[in-house]
């Protein structure tokens, strides 16, 4: 073995002595010849398909930075394909000189360019990117658009084949302008085709903003005999108000994300609910006094603190689900639901258990702000251990609300509603649902934590109490 | 088990190598470089076999070259076939014969132009040092015209004078090898046949049926077990009872070669070439190899082995690395050389995969073409009764007697 170290050793003593060489001559190049050095260009590395079904993969992590040394066989990075995390590897020898695409970039098309690999000897960093790589894989998306468009977004009302739908849609017309000559009125392709000879119409250019009645792009087709697929590569899908006054709208990639997590949250996880009624007036009150003290918090800030109390009374409750890993958190990190106008976001107020009211105030306010102007931070709405969302401000009384996995629940606080109780005298009552994933969390683990929440919201002098139980108390403490 | 074995082989090669310097002999030297140098096989194992292949070969300055072209062109049009398939240019079946290099090239060097060979899918490489050219080779691999069966064959259909293909059916082509070194003996072209098979065929019933057929007729026949050590994703020792795939003919000799070294490969090619022609019958040999990538294009290669053991032997036992760091010791070629033979090949090959990736595929009609050497119906069935084809002769017939 030791021969074999030896002699691994003495080839990789070879290889660098070699590329420094080669570097010392670029250099020397470099200095004597005023004209800059040509830039060799790179071996273009691209998204393989690595499963038979695979279309697009996301690298999931590059193995290799930028100047890293490649020998045949060596691993580059993991690509996510269609099945499973596969690692791409190489035969090539050289540098690696430029990733193109970063990590954890979605949905890839087989065939684009991803990385720029230098010859062995040559200066990675001035390697010229491969040009005209990424055609083959854009020419195919804008083939299979106009297709995609004419078959989703058709409003064929009229008793008329898709060809005639596409003739007519191609030229401005409407179906009643066009004489029917098939059987029981129907309206044909040769129809319109006659209308169309007839009358010399042309075509209608494509439009950038489109009139209500034609949606579709025209096409530079010949008058007389359109050819069925567009000439030119239309524009994707239109954005606009379509024929019957629907508007579509431009789906944001945050939009995108919001439908994905949701819909396998609802989709995926146990949920289970359940229902707290309680008296705010003592809330309300505190918030008063609060004010008068010339303290500026929110009923919502309270309530944080008090979800704060009640999930350290109740730590079963402040837990993630990861997989199949149950974890309890050592802490409270708040999830606000903040509404703006690209979608619902969720920033986090850290540790809210160990913060003042007036801390949690702040820190609302701060992170409401920032996320309504996009410039949270990722870790500050990645996270999080327990969230709560509050419509009460909307005067919604009662809802309830999706989990944001990994958590394992979320509180959907209500607007105070004012009733009369059993002695005839006004009271607040609020109602807040907690929904809980019935994986990680039990029942009676979900009605203990609400009790405890009912106590505080009730009486909000307990949350000058709170504090953990005792470690020894805790009857997962012998696992801790 | 396998690693060990791996160990023994490295440590055994860098033994060797050490003895190898004191024993190199450069005889004429020209321009700075040796014409001819005499090199040291690695040891071979023997089965009912009195006499070992010599334990020295030669080896001119020509074969080198061409030796490290053939193994250096094969490895790069693997790689290109790799990314090709990667691409989705091409489709289907795709097995290659990256690190297995020696070994077809080895073998060719020591045949001659009478000797046949046929092999399984894994056949790029032999259908390359059998005489196909990288452009046919590729542009069969993506379905084109120039593809030497008109793209109609594909990765595991290739076939060339005297080279009667690969094969699909899983040991299928070693009773056939029979069945060509019969007819070599019954044409009386005093020529033999290597058929190979890889370790995954070797506990097949059909290749003991082909042994036994073979030494009852004494033909003159070479069986060659490639062990790779993965039938497919299954190591050697999960598959076989006895691993010594040479002595598994049992009452036919066999040979246990280090397939990594090709000059190894030749001389014992030779000395086979001679044990046939000679009347002394069948042999069976079992070549020492390793494969880079996956079984095939659908298998990453990772998953039943480490990466580390594919890296230790890129690093300790390349065919290609050693066969170079040989022939520049005994000065046959220069470093400036094999660089200049790597960049043509390099271009050599990216031309072909050009050529393969823009050329045009046959039309629907010539799929009937070239069906029978011989037809005797001259319409084909199509996909139904109602859409025959008509059999067309366009290819010129090769390896018919």
């Amino acid at each position: 073995m030791a021969a074999l170290r030896a002699g691994f050793l003495a080839q990789n003593l070879y290889r660098t002595h070699f590329s420094k060489v080669s570097r010392f001559n670029y250099l020397y190049a470099a200095l004597f010849h005023s004209s800059p050095p040509l830039n060799a260009e790179g071996m273009p590395l691209k998204m393989p398909s690595l499963s038979p079904t695979m279309m697009e993969g996301t690298i999931v992590k590059w193995l290799k930075k930028e100047g890293d040394p490649i020998q045949p066989g060596d691993a580059l990075c993991d690509i996510q394909t269609d099945k499973a995390v596969v690692t791409m590897d190489t035969e090539e020898e050289g540098i690696l000189a430029k990733i193109l695409v970063p990590e954890d970039t979605k949905d890839v098309k087989v065939g684009t360019l991803i990385a720029v690999l230098a010859p062995e000897g040559e200066d990675w960093k001035t390697i010229e990117i491969p040009a005209g790589e990424e055609s083959a894989a854009s020419a195919t998306t804008a083939e299979d658009t106009p297709a995609a468009a004419a078959a989703g977004g058709g409003h064929a009302h009229g008793n008329y084949g898709p060809s005639v739908r596409l003739l007519l849609e191609q030229y401005g017309l409407a179906a009643e302008q066009v004489p029917p000559g098939g059987p029981h009125g129907i309206l044909l392709k040769g129809d319109v085709l006659k209308y169309i000879k007839e009358k010399s119409l042309q075509p209608l250019p494509v439009s950038a903003v489109p009139p209500p009645e034609v949606p579709k792009p025209a096409v530079a087709a010949a008058p007389v005999a359109p050819a069925p697929t567009p000439a030119v590569p239309a524009p994707p899908p239109t954005i606009g108000v379509s024929e019957d006054g629907y508007e579509d709208i431009e789906v944001t990639s945050m939009r995108r994300t919001i439908a994905k997590r949701l819909t396998q949250s609802k989709s995926g996880i146990a949920h289970s609910y359940g229902t707290l009624e309680c008296q705010s007036d003592k809330l309300l009150a505190l918030r008063k006094q609060y004010k008068n003290e010339g303290i500026n918090v929110s009923v919502n800030d309270l309530i944080i603190k008090a979800v704060s109390v009640a999930l350290t009374k109740c730590p079963e409750m402040n837990c993630v689900w990861q997989g199949d890993q149950l974890t309890y958190a050592s802490q409270v990190d708040m999830s606000i639901a903040v509404a703006t106008p690209t979608g619902l976001i969720t920033p986090i107020v850290r540790g809210a258990d160990f913060l003042g009211i007036e801390e949690i105030a702040s820190q609302v306010r701060d992170l409401a702000a920032r996320a309504r102007e996009n410039k949270l931070k990722l870790d500050e709405f990645q996270g999080g251990t327990f969230t709560i969302s509050n419509l009460g401000m909307f005067g919604i009384s009662e809802f309830s609300a999706i989990i944001n996995p990994p958590q394992c629940g979320i509180l959907a606080v209500g607007s105070g509603i004012v009733k009369i109780d059993e002695n005839g005298s006004p009271v607040t009552c609020m109602r807040a649902t907690l929904s809980y994933d019935r994986a990680g969390v039990d029942d009676d683990t979900a009605a203990a934590f609400l009790e405890e929440l009912k106590n505080i919201l009730e009486n909000p002098v307990t949350m000058m109490v709170g504090g953990y139980k005792s470690q020894v108390d805790h009857p997962l403490a012998a696992l801790l | 088990m396998l690693s060990k074995f791996i160990r023994s082989v490295v440590q055994q090669g860098h033994a060797n190598q050490r003895a190898l310097a004191p024993f190199m002999t450069s005889s004429v030297r020209n321009s700075g470089t040796a014409t001819e140098a005499t090199f040291e096989t690695r040891p071979y194992k023997l089965h009912k076999l009195e006499t070992p292949p010599n334990s020295t070969t030669s080896c001119t300055r020509d074969e080198a070259l061409t030796f490290y072209t053939q193994m250096q062109m094969i490895r790069r049009m693997e790689s290109a076939a790799s990314n090709l398939y990667k691409e989705k240019a091409i489709r289907g079946f795709c097995h290659l014969y990256s690190g297995q290099e020696a070994i077809c090239v080895g073998i060719k060097g020591a045949l001659r132009a009478q000797d046949s060979v046929i092999t399984a899918y894994r056949d790029h490489g032999w259908a390359y040092v059998m005489g196909c050219s990288v452009t046919s080779i590729m542009a069969e691999l993506t379905g084109r015209t120039q593809g030497m069966a008109r793209g109609k064959g594909g990765s595991m259909h290739m076939y060339a004078k005297n080279f009667y293909g690969g094969n699909g059916i899983v040991g299928a082509q070693v009773p056939v090898g029979a069945g060509i070194a019969l007819a070599n003996k019954y044409l009386e072209n005093n020529g033999i046949n290597v058929s190979l098979y890889g370790d995954g065929a070797a506990n097949q019933g059909q290749l003991f049926e082909a042994y036994n057929i073979a030494k009852l007729m004494n033909l003159p026949a070479v069986f060659i077990c490639e062990n790779n050590g993965y039938g497919m994703g299954t190591s050697v020792d999960r598959a076989s009872a006895s691993t010594n795939y040479y002595t598994r003919g049992d009452y036919v000799p066999g040979i246990w070669i280090d397939g990594m070294d090709v000059l190894s490969v030749k001389e014992a090619i030779s000395y086979c070439v001679e044990h046939c022609t000679s009347g002394k019958g069948p042999l069976v040999l079992e070549v020492a190899t390793y494969r880079y990538h996956g079984h095939s294009m659908s298998d990453p290669g990772t998953s039943y082995r480490t990466r580390d053991e594919i890296q230790e032997v890129r690093q300790t036992r390349d065919p290609i690395m050693l066969f170079k760091e040989r022939i520049l010791s005994a000065d046959l070629v220069t470093a400036e050389e094999l660089k200049k033979i790597d960049g043509e090949v390099r271009k050599e090959v990216d031309e072909a995969v050009k050529i393969a990736k823009t050329d045009k595929e046959i039309a629907v009609q010539e799929l009937a073409a070239d069906v029978y050497s011989n037809p005797l119906e001259i319409t084909i069935r199509g996909t139904t009764p109602y859409d025959p084809y008509t059999h067309q002769r366009l290819s010129k017939i090769i390896n018919q007697h």
